[in-house]
Parts: C-alpha cells; sequence; structure tokens
C-alpha cells in the first residue's frame, strides 16, 4: 500500500542515517562522568568569580527555552538577552513586551536583575514572565554574572 | 494493559483453509476459547511468518476473542488506542456478534512481538467476497487498495493504526466475524452436549439457554468444547435491526483510568526497580544534517550527569532526571555538517514551487485525473475563473511529546513507547539494540494523541542506541522543541485553479495543478462533483522537510484548496453557495443528504448578527462524507468561529457518541491550524519551538460544535478519527468572505490580520 | 577544569573502559552537588525527599513519587498538562521549583479521589460526559476544574472559558470539558449526544 510503502522507506531511510554498518552504530564520543550511586561531589564553599560565569551558565539552562542569548539571534517566547545587564527594560526590537515591562521604567542593573529574577510578578506586576523565579541568592547573582559576560 | 505472551494457543484443532473458512481457534491453557484468523503455511503468496507453534501447516494469527474460565471475554485488539476510541469501538462490535454484555468485556492490546504477530503475513491471505451478503469492496486509502481483506490483513496483520480504518475495517470485517464464529461455535457445543438441534439454542450475555429443557450454561462451560467445532463458513453476522451494542454510545473502557491518573501513556511506561535513567537529545535541525562537533564543558559539571553521547546523528545526555539531563543539554555547544538548504527559507521555498507549477502549466505534470478537455472548455468558457492557494507545514504537536523507554541486555531488549506502529518500532529498536526483532518486546501503552506522527520508529531507534551504549534502562523524552523540530510534517502545497462557468453559470471546466504527491490518492479529485472536463495533476518538487501523514494527510490540504474553489466559483456564478453545490452533487445522493443536513442545522439562508458570515464546506475522506459550516464572527481585531455545523454520513455510525467526539476533535484540530499555525524555515531549520510560537486553540476560542449523523450505509462503514478535518479549513474561509468580503488564500487566516 | 584530591572522585570504571567505543573520554571532574532535604506533604503523606530544590515540582513527582498521571507536555507553562495543586491552589508544576512546595501539601490527579476511592465528582462528571479521548491533557484539565469550581462553585461559560484556557487539549474536547464542568457543578444535567437518524 503507498502510504505504508512512503513510510517504510521514509522508515529505512531515517534509520539510514545512523548506521554506517550492519551492526548497530556505536556512539561517536561517549564520556561517562559519573556512574550511578556515586555521589556528585560536595559544593566547593567559594567560588572564584569565573566559577560564578560558569555556574550561571548552567543555571541558565532552565532559561533557554525562552530567551535566546546570541547577538542578533531572534527572541523566543522571551526577549533575546544578549546585552540586557545594563540596557533599558523593554528595548529589544523584535520582542512584543507586556505593557507593564514596557512602562516598567526599569533599567536592567545586576541588582534591578536580582530583584526580578527573585519575584518577576511581584518586581513587575502584569509582566509576561509567568515562570522562571530564582529563589536561590548565590544562583541568582551567578546568572547575573553569567548575563553580564554575554557580548552586546 | 498486560502482553499474553504466555498465552499462546497450543496446535489449533479447528482451523481449515479454504478461501471461506479463513477463521481458527484453538484452546488456551485452563480451556480458554481463542479465536482469530488462520492461515495455511504453504501458501504461495509471500513469505510468511509462523506465529505460533502449529500443527498440519495450521498456524493462528491475530487471536481477537478470548473467553476464560470466569466468562469474561476479552477483546483482542491489533490497534492502538490514541484517543480515537477504536479498541473499545471494536470490542463492541465484537461483544455484540458475541451476546455478550457490555459489562463482561474487557480490552486488551493485541501483543507486537513475532512470535504473535506477522506483519510478512499482510500479503493476501484471504479473498475477496468471502462473506456472501456482503456486497462492497472497500479498500484502505482507496483507491491504492483493492480488496477488502488485503485491507484486513494489511492492517491487523501489520498492526498499523491510521487512516480511520480501525473500526470499518478490522473491526467491521475481521472482529466482528470472530465474534459471530465464536458464538455459533459455542451453540454448535452446547447443542451437541444437550443432545439438541442448534437452531433452538439462544445466546444472551454470554449464556447459552434452551427454552424446551430449561438448560442454560455460561459460554465458559463450553468454551474449550466451542474450539472442537467445524468453522462456520460464513458465519451468520447481524443484520443493523439486530444490532443491540453496535450503534449505541456504550461508555469507552479506556476512559475511566484516564480521569484517575492510572492509564500509563509510553511516557509513563518502563521496567520495575530503580535502575531507570533519563535521557534528553538534541539531533541537527537541518534535514540532511549530522553532529560536526560538541562542546559539553558546563555540562559535564552539572548535577545529576551520568554519560553525554555524541551519537552521529544526535546528542544526548543520560543523568538521574529528565530535567537534570535537559538542564545540561541546554548548555551543550553543537556545530553541525553543511547542507544543500543551509541558505534555504519559506520564501524561497515557495518560490521553487511556485516555479514548478509554472514550467507544469496547464496540461504538464504527472496527471491523476483527466476527463474531458478542460484546457479548451476553459478557453470557451463565458467565464474565466482563476486562484491560486498556499498552505504551510505543519506540525502535529500531540500533548505527549515523542518518547521511549528501552532496555537493552542479554540479547533482549524491552520496549515501552507511543506508537502507531509497533512492528516498525520493533524493529527500529532491533536495530538499535543490534538484537534480533524476535528479542524485542514491545509494551503497549496509551498513545498522549497520534495523529499520524506515531507512525515512524525513529525515536524507538534513538533509544534503544542509547540503552545499549550505555548499559542502562533509559527513558528518552525528547523536549517540546525537539518535538516541534523534529517532526514529520505535513506538507506545504501551492495548488492553482482554473473553472470555466457558460452562460448559465454551470461549472464546465475544472483545471488544478499543485505541488507533489497525493496520498491517499483520491485526495485532490472532485468526482462527486458533475463536471464534464476536469484536469487534475501534480508538479513534484523537493521539500527540504520530512514529510508524514497528518491528520487526514493530503486531504488537510485539498479539503481546503478544493472548497475554496467551489466557493469562489460559487460566488463568481451569482449563486448562493449550498445551491451551487446542490447542483453539482445531484449524482451523489449521499453527498446531497449530507449538504443539505448541515445546511438545515445551521439554519442557511437565516438572518446572522451584523459583522457575522457563514461559510460551508464538503468534502469525502476515508469513506466518509462530512459537510460543515462555519459560523464566524469578525468583529473582533481577529476572525472567531463562533459556531461549527457538522453533518457526517460515515456509514454506520458504531459507536455514535464516539464519532460524535471525532467529529469534534477533527475540526479544533483542523480550525487550529487554519487559523493559526506555520511551520516556517530560515537557514533550512524550522522556526517554531513551542506553545508560544505555534499556537494551540484553546477553551475561550473554541467554537460550539454540533454534530449530526446520518447512517447513509450500514454495509459500507466509513472513518472517524479523519473525516471531520478536510472541510473545517474551508468552510471557516468561506465564512470570513461572506462576512467581510475578504477571500483568504493562503493560511494561516492569522497572518492576514494584524 | 579545577582537580582537588580531596575531593577526587574516580570514575574510569576498567570493565566500561574496555568496553567503549574508540574515542571514549572518561573524565574526572568535580560536581557540584545541588541536592537537599525537602520536606513536604503529598496526597496526604508526609515525605522528605533529597532533591535539588530547584528541580520543577513535576518531575519529584513523576520520577522520585512515582506518580506519573501528572504528565509533561511543554515545560514552559503553556499547556496545563502537569497542574498540580500547591495548598489547594492550582500551579503548572514543570515551571514552579520542589522548594516552593517545602512544608506544604502537594496534591496531585492520584488524591483527587475521597479517601474509599469514590471518585471526585469532576472526575465522575468526566466519565459520564465521556471527555477524555487520548486523555493525556485530562489529568491537568480535572486539577484546574477542581480548582476553579472550589473557587467559583457555579461559574458562568465566560468563566469557565478564562479559567481554563491555560489547558491545551489537542483533542479538541473542550465543548466536553466545560459541560462537564457544569454537570460537577450541579448547572446542568448529564446528557449523552443524540442518536443517528
Amino acid at each position: 500500500m503507498k502510504h505504508a510503502s512512503i513510510l517504510l522507506t521514509a522508515a529505512v531511510s531515517v534509520l539510514g542515517l545512523s548506521a554506517c554498518s550492519s551492526e548497530s552504530p556505536e556512539p561517536v564520543e561517549q564520556i561517562v562522568v559519573r556512574e550511578p550511586g556515586q555521589a556528585e561531589a560536595a559544593t566547593p564553599d567559594a567560588a572564584p568569580a569565573q566559577d560564578a560565569v560558569a555556574a550561571g551558565r548552567a543555571a541558565f539552562a532552565a532559561c533557554v527555552a525562552c530567551h535566546t542569548v546570541e547577538p542578533g539571534e531572534a527572541s523566543g517566547a522571551g526577549p533575546n538577552l544578549a546585552g540586557v545587564v545594563g540596557r533599558v527594560a523593554g528595548s529589544v526590537d523584535d520582542y512584543a513586551y507586556s505593557d507593564a515591562l514596557q512602562n516598567s521604567g526599569l533599567t536592567w542593573t545586576a541588582q534591578e536583575l536580582d530583584a526580578f529574577l527573585a519575584d518577576p510578578a511581584a518586581k513587575v506586576p502584569g509582566t509576561t514572565m509567568a515562570v522562571g523565579a530564582v529563589s536561590d541568592a548565590e544562583k541568582r547573582s551567578a546568572i547575573v554574572a553569567y548575563l553580564a559576560s554575554l557580548s552586546e | 494493559m498486560s502482553d499474553i505472551a504466555d498465552a499462546r494457543p497450543p496446535r489449533s484443532k479447528a482451523a481449515k483453509w479454504t478461501r471461506r473458512g479463513f477463521i481458527g481457534a484453538g484452546t488456551l491453557v485452563g480451556g480458554a476459547l481463542i479465536v482469530g484468523v488462520a492461515i495455511r503455511s504453504g501458501n504461495p503468496v509471500g513469505k510468511l511468518k509462523p506465529i505460533v507453534a502449529g500443527g498440519e501447516g495450521e498456524a493462528l494469527i491475530n487471536s481477537w476473542v478470548k473467553i476464560d474460565a470466569n466468562n469474561l471475554v476479552t477483546a483482542i485488539v491489533p490497534h492502538c488506542e490514541m484517543g480515537q476510541g477504536a479498541n473499545s469501538t471494536i470490542a463492541q462490535m465484537l461483544a455484540d456478534e458475541l451476546d455478550v454484555d457490555w459489562e463482561n468485556v474487557r480490552v486488551m492490546d493485541a501483543p507486537a512481538d513475532g512470535n504473535y504477530v506477522s506483519h510478512h503475513a499482510a500479503r493476501m491471505f484471504v479473498g475477496p467476497g468471502t462473506l456472501p451478503d456482503r456486497p462492497n469492496q472497500v479498500g484502505f486509502m482507496e483507491p491504492t487498495y483493492d480488496g477488502l481483506f488485503t485491507q484486513l490483513g494489511k492492517l491487523a496483520g501489520a498492526y498499523i493504526t491510521g487512516g480511520s480504518s480501525s473500526v470499518r475495517s478490522t473491526g467491521q470485517n475481521g472482529m466482528r466475524i470472530a465474534g459471530a464464529a465464536a458464538r455459533e461455535m459455542l451453540v454448535a457445543a452446547a447443542a451437541k452436549a444437550w443432545g439438541v438441534a442448534a437452531s433452538e439454542i439462544s445466546t444472551e450475555n454470554a449464556t447459552l439457554t434452551h427454552a424446551g429443557s430449561g438448560k442454560s450454561e455460561p459460554y465458559s462451560a463450553f468454551a474449550a468444547a466451542a474450539a472442537e467445532q467445524e468453522l462456520p463458513r460464513a458465519p451468520k453476522i447481524k443484520q443493523v435491526s439486530e444490532y443491540r451494542l453496535m450503534g449505541t454510545p456504550a461508555p469507552r473502557k479506556d476512559i475511566p483510568l484516564k480521569v484517575d491518573g492510572t492509564a500509563i501513556f509510553g511516557i509513563d511506561g518502563g521496567p520495575e526497580g530503580d535502575e531507570l535513567r533519563y535521557a534528553a537529545i538534541k539531533a541537527p535541525p537541518v534535514v540532511g544534517s549530522s553532529v560536526a562537533s560538541m562542546d559539553a564543558s558546563t555540562a559535564r559539571g552539572m548535577a545529576g550527569v551520568l554519560q553525554i553521547l555524541n551519537m552521529g546523528d544526535f546528542v544526548a545526555v543520560v543523568a538521574d532526571s529528565y530535567w537534570q539531563a535537559q538542564q545540561a543539554l541546554n548548555t551543550i555547544k553543537t556545530t553541525y555538517s553543511k547542507t544543500d538548504i543551509d541558505d534555504l527559507d519559506s520564501e524561497q521555498m515557495f518560490a521553487n514551487y511556485s516555479a514548478a507549477l509554472d514550467e507544469a502549466g496547464e496540461s504538464g505534470g504527472n496527471s491523476k485525473a483527466d476527463v474531458g478537455d478542460a484546457t479548451a472548455a476553459f478557453q470557451s468558457a463565458a467565464t474565466k475563473i482563476d486562484a491560486e492557494y498556499r498552505v504551510p507545514f505543519l506540525a502535529h504537536a500531540t500533548m505527549e511529546p515523542m518518547n521511549c523507554t528501552a532496555w537493552v541486555r542479554d540479547g533482549k531488549c524491552d520496549i515501552w513507547t507511543s506508537t502507531q506502529v509497533p512492528l516498525m518500532s520493533r524493529d527500529g529498536a532491533a536495530e538499535g539494540a543490534g538484537v534480533s526483532a524476535d528479542d524485542v518486546t514491545m509494551h503497549s501503552v496509551f498513545l498522549g494523541g497520534g495523529f499520524g506522527r506515531r507512525l515512524t520508529p525513529e525515536y524507538t531507534n534513538q533509544a534503544a542506541r542509547l540503552a545499549k551504549a550505555t548499559g542502562y534502562p533509559i527513558k528518552m523524552i525528547w523536549s517540546r522543541e525537539e518535538d516541534t523540530a523534529q517532526d514529520f510534517y505535513r506538507p506545504a502545497d501551492i495548488s492553482r485553479f482554473q473553472g470555466g462557468l457558460d452562460e448559465n453559470g454551470k461549472l464546465v471546466s475544472w483545471n488544478n495543478v499543485h505541488c507533489s504527491d497525493d496520498e491517499p490518492a483520491e485526495a485532490p479529485l472532485v468526482e462527486f462533483y458533475d463536471i464534464p472536463n476536469v484536469s487534475i495533476r501534480g508538479a513534484e518538487v523537493e521539500p527540504p522537510l520530512r514529510l508524514g501523514a497528518w491528520r487526514s494527510v493530503a486531504h488537510s490540504q485539498h479539503g481546503f484548496f478544493v472548497e475554496s474553489f467551489v466557493d469562489e466559483l460559487a460566488h463568481e456564478a451569482g449563486q448562493d453557495p449550498v445551491e451551487f453545490r446542490r447542483s453539482l452533487l445531484k449524482n451523489s445522493p449521499r453527498h446531497l443528504a449530507v449538504l443539505e443536513g448541515v445546511a438545515k442545522m445551521a439554519n442557511w439562508g437565516s438572518d446572522l448578527p451584523e459583522g457575522y458570515g457563514r461559510g460551508i464546506a464538503i468534502a469525502r475522506s476515508f469513506n466518509s462524507i462530512v459537510a460543515e459550516v462555519a459560523e464566524v464572527d469578525m468583529t473582533g481585531g481577529m476572525p472567531r468561529v463562533a459556531k461549527m455545523y457538522c453533518c457526517v454520513d460515515a456509514g454506520f455510525a458504531m459507536n455514535p457518541d464516539g464519532l460524535t467526539a471525532q467529529m469534534e476533535s477533527g475540526i479544533v484540530y483542523g480550525l487550529t491550524a487554519a487559523l493559526y499555525d506555520e511551520i516556517t524555515i530560515k537557514n533550512g531549520a524550522v522556526e517554531q519551538s513551542n506553545f508560544h510560537d505555534y499556537h494551540m486553540m484553546r477553551m475561550d476560542d473554541a467554537p460550539e460544535i454540533a454534530v449530526h449523523i446520518i447512517n447513509g450505509a450500514p454495509d459500507n462503514i466509513g472513518g472517524a478519527g479523519e473525516p471531520g478535518l478536510p472541510p473545517a479549513a474551508a468552510a471557516l474561509t468561506n465564512a470570513i468572505f461572506a462576512a467581510s468580503g475578504e477571500r483568504i488564500r493562503e493560511l494561516p487566516v492569522a497572518k492576514h490580520f494584524a | 577544569m579545577l582537580l582537588d584530591f580531596g575531593q577526587l572522585v574516580a570514575l574510569l570504571n576498567p570493565q566500561t573502559a574496555l568496553g567503549c567505543s574508540l574515542r571514549l573520554h572518561c573524565v574526572i571532574v568535580q560536581q557540584k552537588g545541588a541536592s537537599r532535604m525537602v520536606s513536604l506533604t503529598i496526597n496526604g503523606k508526609n515525605e522528605d525527599v533529597d532533591v535539588d530544590p530547584a528541580m520543577p515540582i513535576l518531575w519529584v513527582v513523576r520520577e522520585r513519587f512515582g506518580m506519573t498521571g501528572t504528565k509533561f507536555g511543554c515545560g514552559i507553562a503553556q499547556c496545563g498538562a502537569c497542574t498540580v495543586h500547591v495548598d489547594g491552589e492550582p500551579i503548572r508544576s514543570c515551571s514552579t521549583p520542589i522548594s516552593a512546595a517545602e512544608g506544604k501539601a502537594i496534591t496531585t490527579i492520584e488524591g483527587i479521589a475521597e479517601e474509599d476511592g469514590t471518585l471526585s465528582k469532576v472526575q465522575q462528571a468526566w466519565i459520564s460526559e465521556q471527555v477524555p479521548q487520548c486523555g493525556y491533557c485530562q489529568s491537568g484539565q480535572i486539577m484546574s476544574a477542581t480548582a476553579l469550581l472550589r473557587e467559583t462553585p457555579r461559574p458562568t461559560d465566560e468563566q469557565i472559558n478564562a479559567y481554563m484556557r491555560g489547558n491545551v487539549c489537542r483533542c479538541g474536547m473542550y465543548g466536553r470539558i466545560r459541560k462537564a464542568i457544569k454537570v460537577a457543578a450541579g448547572i446542568e444535567e448529564s446528557s449523552r449526544q443524540e442518536a443517528a437518524t
């Protein structure tokens, strides 16, 4: 049947992409970080400045579903954040901000960003950013450090 | 849902092979009767795999009904349940023929393993015309198939769920026969035991009764003996007037599990114990590309991460939790290999499609219909109308994203995944796990939506490969972003029409050329309309995305194209759209009845409030005829569908509530796309990612929907899952035209309103 | 990459090394342990769970407590499939960290029925109106509807539409959901669809 034959062809070609031999294909690269059950190392007491950016990048993983960070990259569910630190709130061209944020009069200093991230809905009532609060202060400052490291 | 791997029937005693006697029966351990479809090995057509250890060249496939010692009847359904209610409805049909009350029926998915179901047996093993009182030969995706039993074998044997076919094929031509045969064999067994004529025995609610002597026993008492009986050559199937369960809104068996959180979907399934690990993956955004480099330096330091893998065609993080895996994956920087389409965007793609249509012109391309001389008739027509319509790629966006849980060990593989093609997925798993297909166990689950997306095996293959590489049982879940980026899309299409009207406003010529293949082939055809000159052709194009079957497949775009153009022709002819179609449908009485039905429901022609308009569209797909009227409110910034009227003739509604729900469902699915959705391409990759940019219809913009059912052909039943969709878009745009005078020829509607 | 011998964790397993493919990297890293004990109540039961406090409630519920009735649909609070109650309030658990539920009571679809197993009025209406098709969104729908009726026992259609708009049903059962809410609220009688002609 035509329908199934199209599908079967598609299936074969899809699988064919992955296989370079008749055997089940091996990974190109496999990094074993840890075995299950092995304890992860404890958090270090003091994180040097460089680590804050790295920690911030890691924490920012929760934000990438909505926010892009490459300069010039299109905004998504949230505005592109390249160069956001020091910027007037609501100023990215290709993003449709809520009226609340557009008219907030905020400039995104590290302090204002920190306050916003702690509770976006309280800082800017009516903001589209209904989710994404970061309750941990250290994580917040790491995220701000990471945002500050993003080039314009 | 449980597997019945331990319930393979022993050697079938009652199976006979003739072109007519294709039913086999046997007993399970414990005396349960099992009835299904038998094949005889040595069948010269196609390669046959033995399903069950059988003697004398007999073998049983697809056991469809089992009666156990407690008189509980289990319908074993070789189709998945993805919301269309097929499992329950098929069981309802079987239970009716078997004379069992609905309360005593259970439903179970047929196991999909190599020892039980063979897709190699899907070649012709039964011939058409087996049942003398079945005059209609209905093909799956007709006219691509011929012969209803070939269809039956392909579907049931190949274990595919799709094409709106579970009820009208497997149910109508398989399960009912199995149920009727089982009943007759039970009667025969009782007749022998009681020493009375079979004709004196009645059956009701799983009980055999001989009125004369007052003898009465449950089915279970004779299940084992029934298997020894002569197979009925043509079991008596009920006439419509005898239906007790068929045609009633029997409540679905799966719904209670879906309100208390106990229903297990693919994403929920997995092995017992706490060894399960989780994977998040990302594949190259551009088709044909592979992973060139992977920088996982941040990911390595993130909590919960166990392994990071570059599989060549995707990158994966395996962690103690899905969320941890996805967080880590989000920090990985990947570069991809170059492709020919790295600079392609939607605008350029449509320009390429347009050029292909230019080249096909008025008579080139692959011919799909050629009646009379459409070009000449157009030239001499009193009024000439031409139009071009355009629709985008569309994503399936099932609520449950693609996922698969795989466990590979000791040469065996277990798979839990939502799939419409368990056998194809099984093969994908086998390839990924490096085991034979027979060593893969597919665990059946509910699907969180299918809509044609789950007809592909690639995500099962991915999970199996990860499980093999890491040694862990792996639950791999695609993020919504991955799901949107890696779909098998409904094709984008451009369709050009030329229509000629004579001086009386009668349609005399129809010329259509559009892009790409059609599946089903009948989708762009207009045979039910009385048009003397018709030319329908397809021009070949190269889509930059992988294509798949999207609910109603090519009917989804051709329903819009055809019914929009018919509407434009009607307005050019100065005629009411219903009246115009009425005269064109004079040779299609079932279409006419559906058209009249919906016009009446919608009170066509009556006054509407200021700023409102009505539009009508009709389409036949998957052997069901559906007409819809949309009532659209143009008073706001964006058109709003206030009401949707739907009249459907699906031959016979086996479960009218189920059919109604599927019409509602197809309408909302179709309107969502028509109003809001497009998948666009930039630099070869899909731009959309989640529900903020691939918009869903919601409670506050969904229309009120009214459905009226006509049972126009009880022996020729049509599908339910898809046919509600094709008329929706044109009903909407035709209504917008009626309300505002604006003719929308390019979907989605939203792009024309700021 | 920082290496502190006091914190060195040996990860290389000889068996793994032998079994791995050509370009296996077995690396030794220092990881940030992020988890701590979080105490909460879930469906009436007190639980202490050792977890990263940033982990969304959805994944703690599904993976740690094994309650799979709450579903993942989008991850950015756009679809509502993940809706649970925290101290009776409906929240999108995919975007709410478990720390937000610390010391509070989580209720999931598994905890909505009565103690003795009797289904709630909303659940019963969902069955009588044959609401679920694929059913994947329905745990979230029921949780939202339950919270709505607690807040507004006799809602108008407009109130229902506004409250429930965060719950997507890809199978399109909005009409049935609205009807079932009204049946559960006692505003309308249950009815089935018309029979065929």
